[in-house]
């Protein structure tokens, strides 16, 4: 006896249940890594097995395996009985302990099976513990390591303190039941999150702000506004993955001021050069005995921090002449534009060897010279943007009412113009990564002294032919980051996106 | 207004048609101030023989006394204090809906502002109304100039000081060239302006070349002398105008370090670059597009994820990476290709081109998917499939020339990049192309070499930018008819 309501819902529950589509992108992805892993295991001149990567592999294969069953099921259920039974969301927890082998797409795979209404706070709140528990488990490597930092101990307390605390939260998140009043904990809970957020777990510091938005916000609206977004961003699996992995790098390198030693990757250990990767190295050592694990972790700090300014400052400043310039119109706009059109017509990156040949290559100038490149995109969208809005009923109501220019720029365009802003913003991170470790390269980037992954590959392409991971490692460290901007840019395009509603 | 003069003037022809549309041409160029002020002053000559026959013609003008006689009309009428009567009124009514106090004397003070806008306004309605049922035309300096071009005879007379006016005329009669023209107009304006950049820039940097060629143990006159011989003495702007002669006339002097022509250097330099970047080009657009297809027709299918999933890897990774990790797999490891670029071995630049154009690949192949996507969901895609015609005559004579339009900006776009981002790939390859020599010259700063790399380069994004527009302005019929309602 069934509706047609729900034979309708069952002839198409392959297609409509999200978890189906995210089960096969994580059975390829992690048959991917388990592929990897058994090349990178087997040693093909000698035909041997390299126990430590081998035995990764088999773990690996193990847990696909168990992914590979999950699937079946999932496809199963959702033929049979057009949705998911309890019996393969149990499944989950088994999964669940893949995170123990590091396989993040195994184990979100297993957060998102194990709860059939997954409320978006329950999501964040599973990354967030995932990062940290990352975060520790890299942190913890350097127990192999002949010695370590003075605040290492500490730190790692305090960590692990943080994580027993997130547990916590998650469990409360768990067990909240929907009702119409906010419960009294919220307040202290979103306070104490936003608290911890300071370990870089920026996962916390959206779930502490959006309990804090519940609790304050009388609002109803807004809540639901905001609920939305996160609501849209969080049932995308590829753009979590990305903001986990950004997420995570930020977090790493905001806790490697306590957990890790900066001498390990810029003094000289003669004892120890070119050294294979070992359990002391986890990626092995350059040509100066330095620990090439550790100067990767510090290279994300100077990438992250070029990567960011470089686009909040031509953010703000093409914004700003994209809005006059759109506003205002007519020969405001045409000169504003044309000025900026001299700009767009020399390459992003000759323009940024003038601008270094100039001032010589130093952070600063770095972060200044991207900046400059990418001014007009940001003016082009801010203007395309404002254009478009202020032609809109409600500016025209709000100059009606005898707003200012200012006001109205300010107050209705700009806050409405925002959205493709920064979907742009989080697509050309990505690329100002690049164009570091690019000048990097050259030696027109950041001081060769500093660990920044450019530098870390330009030693690492002296050894191509003998050491090649040197030159491996920190390139995909870079791609790593890049990919997951471009994921979450992706991500928050289709979240942001009016079309889409 | 417009169309009714040139209405009117044409039926009222009885001069020869080239000379008309002269006429019209001149008139609607007007409308622009710009226009106006670059007409003005190539045509300087012209305009002041005109003046002195407008200022002739003004004294017999029938205008001044018509308004006269319907100001005198509508005076006797009290038009003025009905007007004024209506927005006091309408004042004392909006005071009250905001609650605002406002004295009588501001009242009628602003209410008679308005009516005598509104008066003056009302006024030259009826004027041109009247001139209208005559069939007469307003007497001012535009329209005296207007009928004087319509002439054989004028135009003959002031041929000679005014052939640069008419030949702009002449130039803005189709609007393809006037497009063209007009485009050309602004690529020179950017490229003038790329060159003032990027000297400023290099002027005001607080590196000295002479202390870094002749070294820390250079005399004082060792330096003037460097100085004096490179021109860095003279001022700023003797400086920059200079360079930017240098620019237009192929003549930047020689490079600080090695003292070579830097024309001849770059001539010598730009030709690979280019070759590299247009075999990239020519490879990502093979490849990619097909892909793009592929993915938009099969969308959402394990096929597509999978495509997209390695085009947004290889929109992530750099270049120089990827280069490296080439030469060590096909190089070093399998030994199928040269590492190294050697000018004449067409197997070496294989690897440069993939690398430099991976990035475009992935562009292309996004690009291409989202663009036939959103074709193929149109209504006329419908209407072709309902007509029972096959899916591949749809894709690809329906759908695909229209998904083609924002593939090209596209490639537009990146050209440039890709020029660009040739300096980091030609350092991996070593090939000396225009993009290493830049970064070799920066340490010094070799102010001309540095500047002539970069504005050529820059030139060559311009052409190559000039060319895509005008192909669109052939192919888009949006813009088109855009181009045409001037």
């Amino acid at each position: 006896m069934s509706t047609p309501k729900q034979s309708f819902m069952k002839k198409y529950a392959l297609k409509a249940t999200s978890e189906y589509a995210q089960a096969n992108f994580t059975l390829v992805t992690s048959a991917a890594l388990t592929f990897i892993f058994l090349i990178a295991g087997i040693d093909f001149s000698q035909m041997a097995v390299k126990p430590v990567l081998f035995s990764v592999f088999i773990a690996y294969a193990f847990f696909t395996l168990i992914q590979a069953f999950i699937t079946y099921k999932v496809k199963r259920d959702l033929n049979q009985e057009g949705e998911i039974q309890r019996s393969t969301r149990a499944w989950g927890y088994v999964q669940l302990l893949s995170i123990l082998t590091g396989n993040i797409f195994t184990a979100s795979f297993a957060i998102s099976l194990i709860k059939k209404r997954k409320t978006p706070q329950y999501i964040f709140a599973q990354f967030m513990v995932m990062a940290q528990v990352f975060v520790i488990a890299v942190s913890a490597l350097n127990l192999f390591k002949p010695y370590v930092a003075d605040t290492f101990l500490t730190g790692m307390f305090a960590l692990i303190a943080i994580l027993v605390f997130q547990l916590i939260v998650l469990f409360l998140i768990v067990k909240e039941k929907q009702q119409p009043n906010t419960p009294k904990w919220k307040l202290t809970v979103g306070m104490m999150l936003l608290l911890i957020s300071f370990t870089g777990n920026l996962f916390a510091l959206a779930l502490g702000l959006f309990m804090l938005l519940e609790v304050f916000s009388s609002n109803q609206s807004t809540i639901d506004k905001w609920y939305n977004i996160w609501e849209k961003i969080a049932g995308n699996m590829t753009s979590m993955l990305g903001m986990f992995f950004i997420v995570f790098i930020f977090s790493i390198s905001v806790c490697s001021y306590w957990t890790f030693d900066y001498d390990m990757a810029i003094e000289n250990n003669y004892a120890a050069i070119l050294q294979s990767p070992s359990l002391a190295y986890p990626l092995g050592t350059d040509n100066f005995g330095r620990d090439l694990f550790s100067r990767i972790i510090f290279g994300a700090r100077i990438s992250l921090i070029v990567g960011v300014l470089s686009t909040l400052i031509p953010f703000v400043i093409g914004g700003i002449l994209g809005a006059i310039s759109g506003y205002y119109g007519k020969r405001t706009d045409n000169i504003l534009m044309r000025l900026l059109d001299i700009l767009y017509a020399i390459p992003g990156i000759l323009l940024a060897i003038v601008i270094i040949a100039a001032f010589g290559s130093n952070t600063v100038t770095l972060i200044i010279a991207l900046s400059v490149g990418s001014i007009p995109t940001y003016a082009r969208t801010m203007r395309a943007n404002v254009l478009m809005l202020s032609n809109m009923e409600y500016v025209i109501s709000a100059r009606a009412l005898g707003s200012s220019n200012l006001s109205i720029i300010f107050k209705q365009i700009v806050p409405n113009s925002m959205a493709p802003m920064i979907v742009k913003a989080t697509l050309t991170i990505g690329g100002a990564v690049i164009a570091t470790s690019s000048l990097s390269y050259l030696g027109l980037g950041i001081e060769p002294h500093i660990p920044e992954w450019g530098n870390i590959l330009k030693v690492g392409s002296a050894y191509l032919e003998s050491h090649s991971y040197l030159a491996i490692y920190p390139g995909l460290a870079i791609i790593g980051l890049v990919l997951s901007f471009n994921f979450l840019g992706d991500g928050l395009r289709d979240a942001l996106d009016p079309k889409l509603d | 207004m417009e169309t009714a003069r040139n209405l009117k003037s044409e039926h009222s022809s009885n001069f020869p048609a080239i000379f008309m549309r002269l006429s019209n041409t001149f008139w609607k160029m007007n409308q622009y101030p710009l226009l106006k002020w670059v007409m003005l002053i190539i045509g300087l000559p012209v305009y002041v023989i005109s003046f002195f026959i407008y200022l002739f013609k003004r004294k017999n003008d029938t205008h001044k006394q018509l308004r006269q006689d319907l100001a005198a009309e509508l005076a006797q009428a009290d038009v003025k204090g009905q007007l004024i009567d209506k927005h006091i009124e309408q004042l004392k009514r909006k005071h009250s809906f905001f609650g605002q106090n406002v004295s009588e004397q501001q009242t009628n003070q602003e209410a008679e502002k308005l009516a005598e806008a509104e008066f003056q306004k009302l006024l030259e309605e009826k004027v041109a109304e009247m001139m209208m049922l005559n069939s007469e035309e307003r007497l001012s300096f535009a329209s005296t100039m207007q009928s004087l071009i319509r002439q054989p005879l004028f135009v003959a007379l002031t041929l000679i000081p005014g052939v640069l006016l008419y030949l702009l005329i002449l130039l803005y009669f189709n609007p393809y060239i006037k497009y063209i023209f007009e485009r050309l107009i602004s690529s020179l304006f950017v490229i003038i302006g790329v060159a003032f950049f990027v000297f400023t820039i290099l002027y005001i940097s607080p590196f000295d070349p002479a202390a870094n060629i002749l070294g820390v143990t250079a005399t004082k006159e060792q330096i003037a002398a460097f100085n004096q011989i490179y021109g860095l003495d003279q001022p700023y702007w003797a400086q920059l105008w200079q360079a930017i002669t240098g620019i237009f006339t192929f003549d930047l002097g020689s490079s600080f370090a090695g003292n070579e022509d830097v024309i001849d250097s770059i001539a010598r330099k730009i030709p690979i670059t280019l070759i590299l970047t247009f075999i990239a080009l020519l490879l990502a657009v093979v490849v990619a597009i097909p892909i793009g297809i592929i993915s938009a027709t099969k969308s959402n299918s394990f096929l597509d994820y999978t495509l997209m999933f390695i085009a947004l890897i290889g929109l992530s990774i750099p270049n120089f990476w990827q280069g490296l990790i080439f030469i060590l797999t096909f190089s070093i490891e399998l030994k199928w290709l040269p590492a190294t670029f050697t000018p004449g071995n067409w197997l070496s630049i294989i690897m440069p081109a993939v690398v430099l154009g991976t990035g475009l690949m992935a562009s292309i192949a996004r690009m291409t998917r989202s663009s036939t996507l959103e074709v193929i969901n149109e209504d006329y895609i419908i209407t072709a499939r309902a007509k029972g015609l096959s899916e591949r005559h749809i894709l690809w004579r329906h759908a695909f020339g229209n998904a083609l339009i924002p593939i090209i900006t596209v490639i537009g776009l990146m050209f440039g990049g890709m020029l660009g981002g040739a300096a980091v790939t030609e350092k991996v390859f070593n090939i000396s192309g225009i993009g290493s020599y830049i970064v070799d010259k920066q340490f010094i700063p070799d102010i001309p070499s540095i500047m002539g790399g970069v504005v050529y380069i820059a030139i060559t994004i311009s052409i190559v930018n000039l060319l895509i527009d005008i192909m669109y302005a052939f192919i888009d019929p949006r813009i088109r008819s855009k181009m045409k309602q001037y």
